[in-house]
């Protein structure tokens, strides 16, 4: 092993020397990554670096929020669902046996996605390995632990939503911003439908989504990719497909019009947000708006930060960014206004900024500046085996391969000033955008008392 | 439930089908070296500052920083505020460069520049791309050595932060940890969050931070370190030539230790938030040193009652099998003096009592009986395979090596850890129960609405109402 990554080792140095000398061209880690697709369609990205004695096995489920017929939050409650037993082991010892190996694993849904993950010393991987399998193959799902886990995700629910400022705002720019798609829908789901969800809607979710040829597993990190490749075709190679997987097919209509929502929330620092409609994941245009996005809010010198934090005084933070998702994106903003200050203000100054980028062009040192945060910023992301396998599920995921770091990088070089002025006036139009303020209810006549 | 290994011996003794990988009990902790002594510069210059450099040339970038072995802890408490204020300062200018000089700097580099103090140690990082090594040390010694302190800039950062103290009070979680922390130091500077006070915030002006940074960081109180694509011995050399000229100064004496705890008496304090739905809850008492010759012990002992993730039992009791919680989790804050040890769990207000309830008597049985060898050996090896996924990055290498020696532990601990965490007894983790958690004694913070919490927790103690 040693002596082929020397070998490997001298190879690049060899390449290096001879192209064409470059300014920042990076090796990309993933581009090692193997694809091996099982019979019954499972597919498994390896990436094996034996740098650090750390693996991340993570298993992509291509089934989110946005894949729910009748309740809301189905998605994310099963994946909860996921760690309450199966056929050989009791609620909780699938993750109990992990963390007694020392692994960091654990599970998200996003409107597009469920991703369950572990990352662990190499020991451990063919434990891992499993588990997971066990659960695919033997899950149990009944009345008793759905009810007790519907009541962990309704304890989920206040604390990131109901008693949560930022999640209520963020809730209802979703579903304000997207009127017809699913994905304005909550991930956790509406509190209705969550109470509502019953063991045969789990039963029929889990037939129908988690099958293996809905499934991608991506492994990188301290492993032998042979031995791995073959426990894998053991555990999980004889699970059956499932064809097809149902899919909703609603998709957003445009949007004719500004929309806005006013929520009442006891707080004391109001929050403003903004949304547009933008392309979904994979479109030419996704460089171009994050160049946007940087210019924007990227950094003490961006202009939201210096006008709405440092000049104006009015805000605490400000942020925004281009959200891709697979069937739609949304450009966001949002700020946390002073407590001093007031909300109508600085959503002013917020679209003063945006109408600005609309209007003139971003000045060269700003373009370069942002170009170089993202180039920055996508190397931090290669640090980790995890952060690894993330990027090349997600990718993979979502565009059906595993795109070389230098084609993204290319393609944020190639962004112009005339690119970014483009999609400014493209999406971020004063008829197109979502607006959701969460001010404090004004105060009850009688509450103020005698000064 | 996992099976004894005598009975696996027996089973495939028997013939009986292969066991399952569960089946088998977690390895024992090894206990073998987990940093690369190869790739590791240390080095003293004539001043007294350390440097710790770690190479690591697998991606073109670089971290630099320099920690101060004085925090928070070390400021008067009438002063409170005063390290974290000087800390936002510190990014709002440096050497010829104002603050949005500085700001464009940083952004055009497309690095990163953070300044925060903590408890007992400053930290100023910078990170990027390798290639601009020689101007992101040009930004480090300037923040570290040349900071503004400009009046208008100290003006518009406190204002701010007056502000941020305002708006923190929107989170039922800041509310409840202010309010645990003034419980239990009601005169002592850990009773006032590091950002400070609105009170002590307000006397804080343009020569008190001055005065502060030049007392703090100076070069025997600190270690300025490196990692990622960066040569060692070079870096050493660079160093000498931007610090070696930096005063050696004198290291400050930290702050007093909090005083002995009082007397036991559980007392209760509820934040009203009438709007929220869900009470936050934190208990708590006082807890250890980083320094505390017991620490591994009672790491091990709280991974098995509160921080242990789905394995611990305040998780099994209160969210497995209870639905009662999101998230529960305990933890000792270890500072230079002995910090807090907390419980955190939030519930639907109604249940606030019944939760209560399951974490103290969580908290008397691990004092009250001894845990089984199974959970130890779960937690020890749990505890072992963390420790090693943390250091997976040079950065977090690097980070551990300067957090060692801002406590003065030795440089090898993290070569040792294993080798010490492998020799915690069941006997070492029940004495560390017996001796850390003082279920009787403990404040207990909710954050929620007063009226249906008052009557809820009346019973744990006498009950004190107060404004967020």
């Amino acid at each position: 092993m040693a002596a082929a990554a020397a070998r490997l080792g001298f190879l690049v140095c060899l390449l290096a020397a001879l192209a064409p000398a470059r300014a920042g061209a990076i090796e990309d880690p993933a581009a090692n990554t193997r694809t091996t697709t099982l019979a019954n369609g499972l597919t498994v990205l390896t990436l094996e670096d034996h740098t650090t004695p750390v693996v991340s096995f993570q298993l992509w489920v291509r089934v989110g929020s946005k894949d729910e017929m009748q309740y809301s939050g189905l998605a994310h409650l099963f994946e909860h669902m996921m760690f309450k037993g199966s056929e050989h082991l009791a609620p909780e010892r699938h993750a109990q046996i992990l963390e007694a190996r020392g692994a960091r694993s654990n599970a998200f849904t996003s409107r597009d996605v469920t991703v369950y993950f572990a990352d662990v010393t190499p020991e451990a991987l063919p434990l891992v390995i499993e588990l997971e399998a066990e659960r695919l193959a033997h899950l149990t799902i009944d009345e008793a632990t759905l009810s007790s886990e519907r009541e962990v995700v309704l304890e989920e629910r206040r604390l990131r939503s109901e008693d949560n400022p930022n999640g209520l705002g963020f809730e209802a720019l979703f579903a304000l911003a997207f009127r017809a798609h699913p994905y304005r829908r909550p991930v956790i789901g509406w509190r209705s439908d969550v109470e509502a969800v019953d063991v045969e809607a789990c039963r029929a979710f889990f037939r129908n989504f988690y099958a293996p040829n809905n499934i991608v597993i991506a492994v990188t990190g301290a492993f032998d990719s042979e031995d791995t490749l073959a426990r894998i075709e053991r555990a999980f190679g004889g699970l059956p497909g499932v064809l097809p997987i149902p899919r909703n097919p609603t998709l957003e209509r445009e949007q004719r019009g500004e929309r806005r929502e006013t929520v009442l929330f006891d707080l004391r620092s109001p929050l403003v947000f903004a949304a547009w409609h933008t392309p979904a994941t994979g479109h030419p245009d996704a460089e171009p708006l994050d160049v946007l996005s940087s210019i924007l809010s990227d950094g003490r010198s961006s202009r939201l930060y210096r006008r709405l934090v440092r000049e104006e005084q009015q805000a605490l933070d400000a942020s925004g960014g281009y959200w891709e998702l697979q069937e739609a994106g949304l450009f966001l903003a949002w700020i946390g206004v002073r407590p001093d200050a007031s909300a109508e203000r600085a959503e002013r100054l917020l679209f003063e900024e945006i109408d600005r980028l609309r209007e003139t062009r971003a000045t060269e040192e700003e373009l370069e500046k942002a170009k170089r945060q993202i180039e920055v910023s996508l190397l931090r992301g290669l640090r980790t085996n995890h952060a690894l396998g993330h990027r090349i599920a997600s990718e993979y995921v979502s565009l059906g391969r595993i795109r070389p770091l230098d084609e993204r990088l290319e393609a944020i070089r190639r962004v112009t000033l005339e690119d970014v002025e483009r999609v400014a006036r493209t999406y971020l139009r004063e008829d197109g955008r979502s607006v959701v303020r969460v001010v404090a209810p004004p105060a009850a006549p009688d509450a103020a008392g005698p000064s | 439930m996992r099976a004894p290994a005598a009975a696996l011996a027996v089973a495939l003794l028997l013939g009986g089908c292969a066991p399952r990988l569960w089946d088998l009990p977690p390895p024992p902790v090894i206990d073998a070296p987990v940093v690369d002594a190869g790739r590791l510069t240390t080095a003293d210059l004539e001043n007294g500052l350390r440097v710790i450099v770690l190479t690591d040339r697998r991606l073109p970038r670089v971290s630099l920083g320099l920690i101060a072995r004085r925090g928070a802890d070390s400021v008067p408490i009438e002063h409170a505020g005063l390290a974290s204020l000087s800390a936002e300062l510190m990014k709002r200018g440096a050497g010829d460069w104002d603050a949005v000089a500085l700001a464009e700097q940083i952004d055009r580099l497309g690095a990163s520049l953070a300044v925060s103090a903590g408890w007992d140690s400053m930290e100023v990082a910078v990170s990027g791309l390798s290639r601009d090594f020689d101007r992101l040390l040009e930004i480090l010694t300037a923040v570290v050595r040349r900071p503004r302190f400009d009046a208008p800039e100290v003006e518009s950062a406190r204002s701010q932060r007056l502000a941020s103290l305002e708006q923190a009070k929107d989170e039922p979680a800041t509310l409840a940890f202010w309010n645990l922390a003034r419980a239990l130091y009601p005169e002592h500077r850990f009773g006032i969050p590091i950002e400070g006070a609105p009170a002590s915030v307000a006397g804080l002006d343009a020569a008190a931070l001055r005065a502060y940074h030049a007392r703090v960081f100076v070069a025997r109180n600190a270690i300025l370190f490196a990692s990622g694509d960066v040569e060692g011995a070079a870096f050493v050399s660079q160093a000498r030539s931007v610090f070696g000229d930096w005063p050696a100064g004198e290291v400050p004496e930290p702050g007093p230790p909090p005083p002995t705890p009082t007397p036991p008496e559980r007392s209760v304090v509820i934040v009203d938030r009438p709007d929220l739905g869900q009470a936050q809850i934190l208990l708590g008492h006082d807890g250890i040193a980083r320094t505390n010759p017991d620490r591994i012990a009672v790491e091990v002992m709280n991974t098995i009652l509160g921080s242990g993730g789905f394995s611990s039992r305040l998780m099994q009791r209160i969210r497995a099998e209870g639905g009662l919680t999101y998230g529960v989790y305990s933890a000792f804050t270890m500072r230079r003096q002995p910090g807090p040890f907390f419980v955190s769990a939030a519930t639907r207000v109604a249940e606030a009592g019944r939760v209560v309830d399951l974490i103290l008597e969580e908290m008397s049985a691990a004092r009250d009986a001894a845990p089984t060898p199974d959970e130890v050996q779960s937690a020890k090896s749990g505890i072992a395979g963390r420790f090693v996924l943390g250091l997976e990055t040079s950065d977090a290498v690097v980070g551990s090596l300067v957090n060692l020696d801002v406590y003065g532990l030795p440089a090898d601990s993290l070569d040792t850890f294993r080798g010490r965490l492998g020799r915690v007894g069941v006997g070492d983790v029940q004495s560390a129960a017996r001796e850390r958690l003082w279920p009787e004694r403990a404040a207990i913070v909710a954050v929620g609405p007063a009226e249906s919490l008052r009557p809820l927790l009346e019973r744990f103690g006498p009950v004190r109402v107060v404004e967020p």
